[in-house]
């Protein structure tokens, strides 16, 4: 397998305030997260040469956030899409500089996800007329993402004996990490009960089990390994990546089953494959957390555990902060904000350098205590190979695996 | 181009140029369902797409189908997204297994299609009636002259295997 293991980092990342309210532009957004992932790299507007950012009609586009911060660029690139792009793109990123076509390219997301263009169709996306594919499920009252996932994680429970409880422990430990994350939304540690006793939006998922709609922007700046040698920080490889990687059946999935069944199946090979290791080296993932059970399907189809264990491995422990393999140490998108997969990209980058913003009074320095009572500290003990599972829908996903 | 018609608040658009879904809901409109058949491998496909998926071919037909099946798994809205659906809650979403084509052309592969589990009426089938394994046949719910949707109804047949539903 062709394999660019290593040769690619990770050098800068920064987001700006997750709020549900941000009173400003995508674009003012958008540059502010792109300015301080820039200067997070110690690389100047003259360094960056490359822009990608990926958006459903949503948000910013490149030509206008580039130039803001009087960044000139060599290769820009707009892509159709939301969640699952973002591992996607900085395998892109690190195909637009081995051609040559640029050196440096920052990745970003901006979204006011919460306050103008809502996932689930609601805000300025519900008077669109209803047309095209749409109409195979749309007119029956099954629109937000919610309501389309929903039956997969029904037939899960059918198969396998998963439960409402087990899952809901994606929740708690999440809950766990955010009330270590200064900038988290929800920063309440949550119980079990508190999950399963909250209101049904779509059976069989409770309010709890669903993650935060957010207005915010995130930004990712990717070179050569070369170039990071001498940048700000210790360096985060890229050890292998999957990009929306798909099921058959793109158009109707659920043609093709099981449909329990997601996208991780297909592309746990890529990103295993380029990497040269399996899950029992990694030290801690960040899953898509669109749903309290999204993680734990995610889980289960990269190999963490037997497909149909997912439900126990969740509830085993092992995804918290002290566990085995932590998941989502900021908290997610059910507890730090929804971002469409960046912000677990950024808490990996930041957990590899050994330097996560929490409470910790050396925390800048990588001096942390790995206490992790309540308000204390969120940073992985000696974490050194991290892994995203992104996600877009149950049959599209992608994978990248981090070293530092 | 046809008048776009109004449904629980949704404008639902089909154009004269719409090569998936115009004749489609004709033949919903005179209570038929159908699907494409690939005019080469005969395989049947859902909802309406250009090529075989199994073969490439380009031609096809409509095939009418029994509109029997098995719901395959389900989600009952209790937080309507759509401001038209909020009266109705909670209400099921079903996705239906067809009984033309079950495990073919692999086993994982089947014919399913995706509505609501109505009663008669055509109101929305009571929660606790909804389960995996039940049977159900497709009732049709007339919109306009030119387009009806398919919805399914439970009938009192004897369930395809094992009956589950998510307990209270």
């Amino acid at each position: 397998m062709k394999t660019l293991r290593d040769r690619y980092c990770i050098v800068g990342v920064g987001e700006t305030e997750y709020s549900r309210g941000s009173g400003r532009t995508t674009r003012a957004l958008a540059v502010e997260a792109v300015r301080r992932a820039i200067l997070d790299a110690g690389l100047t507007a003259r360094d960056v040469d490359g822009m990608m950012d990926y958006q459903s009609g949503d948000s910013t586009l490149a030509n206008h956030v580039a130039p803001d911060l009087g960044i000139r660029l060599d290769f820009y690139m707009d892509v159709v899409g939301g969640g699952s792009s973002t591992e996607a793109l900085v395998g892109l990123a690190m195909g637009a500089i081995e051609t040559g076509m640029c050196r440096t390219v920052a990745i970003y997301r901006s979204m006011n996800g919460y306050s103008e263009f809502r996932i689930g169709g609601t805000g300025a996306r519900a008077a669109q007329p209803v047309r095209g594919l749409d109409l195979a499920q749309v007119p029956f009252g099954m629109r937000s993402a919610g309501q389309n996932f929903a039956p997969t994680f029904m037939r899960h429970m059918y198969e396998y004996g998963t439960t409402s409880e087990q899952v809901a422990h994606v929740k708690v430990a999440h809950s766990k990490h955010a009330s270590q994350n200064p900038k988290a939304l929800l920063r309440e540690r949550v119980s079990v009960a508190d999950v399963v006793g909250s209101r049904w939006i779509v059976k069989p998922l409770h309010l709890l089990d669903c993650c935060l709609e957010t207005d915010n922007a995130t930004c990712l700046v990717v070179t050569s390994a070369e170039r990071a040698r001498d940048l700000r920080h210790r360096p985060v490889h890229v050890m292998g990546v999957a990009g929306r990687v798909s099921k058959p059946r793109l158009d109707f999935h659920w043609a093709h089953g099981p449909i329990t069944r997601v996208a991780g199946y297909y592309a746990k090979d890529i990103v295993f494959g380029q990497a040269g290791i399996g899950p029992e080296d990694v030290d801690l993932t960040g899953s898509y957390d669109a749903f309290t059970f999204t993680t734990m399907l995610q889980l289960e189809e990269y190999g963490f555990c037997k497909k149909g264990e997912g439900g126990q491995y969740v509830s085993s422990g092992i995804i918290e902060l002290g566990g085995r393999r932590p998941n989502n140490t900021s908290g997610g998108h059910l507890c730090e904000g929804y971002t469409h997969g960046m912000s677990m990209v950024i808490e990996n980058v930041r957990q590899l350098r050994g330097t996560v913003d929490d409470s910790c009074p050396g925390a800048a320095e990588g001096v942390h205590s790995h206490d992790y009572a309540p308000g204390r500290c969120r940073q992985v003990k000696d974490a050194e190979i991290a892994m995203n599972l992104g996600w877009a829908v149950p049959p599209t996903g992608s994978a990248l695996i981090l070293r530092r | 181009m046809p008048e776009p018609v109004t449904y629980r608040g949704m404008t639902l658009l089909v154009p004269d140029n719409d090569s998936e879904w115009k004749e489609f809901y004709a033949h919903a409109r005179a209570h038929r369902l159908v699907v494409r058949r690939c005019a080469v491998c005969g395989l049947l496909r859902y909802p309406p797409s250009h090529a075989c998926p199994w073969c490439m071919d380009l031609g096809w037909a409509w095939h009418e189908v029994s509109g029997r099946g098995t719901i395959y798994s389900y989600a009952i809205v209790h937080h309507a997204i759509q401001p038209g659906f909020k009266a109705l809650t909670p209400y099921p979403v079903v996705l239906v297994e067809l009984d033309e084509q079950r495990g073919r052309p692999t086993p994982d592969e089947a014919l399913r299609i995706i509505a609501n589990l109505v009663r008669p009426d055509l109101t929305p089938e009571a929660e606790a009636s909804v389960a995996i394994g039940r049977r159900v046949r497709v009732v049709f719910q007339d919109l306009a002259e030119h387009l009806a949707l398919p919805q399914f109804t439970l009938t009192d047949e004897p369930p395809a295997g094992r009956v589950w539903r998510l307990s209270e």
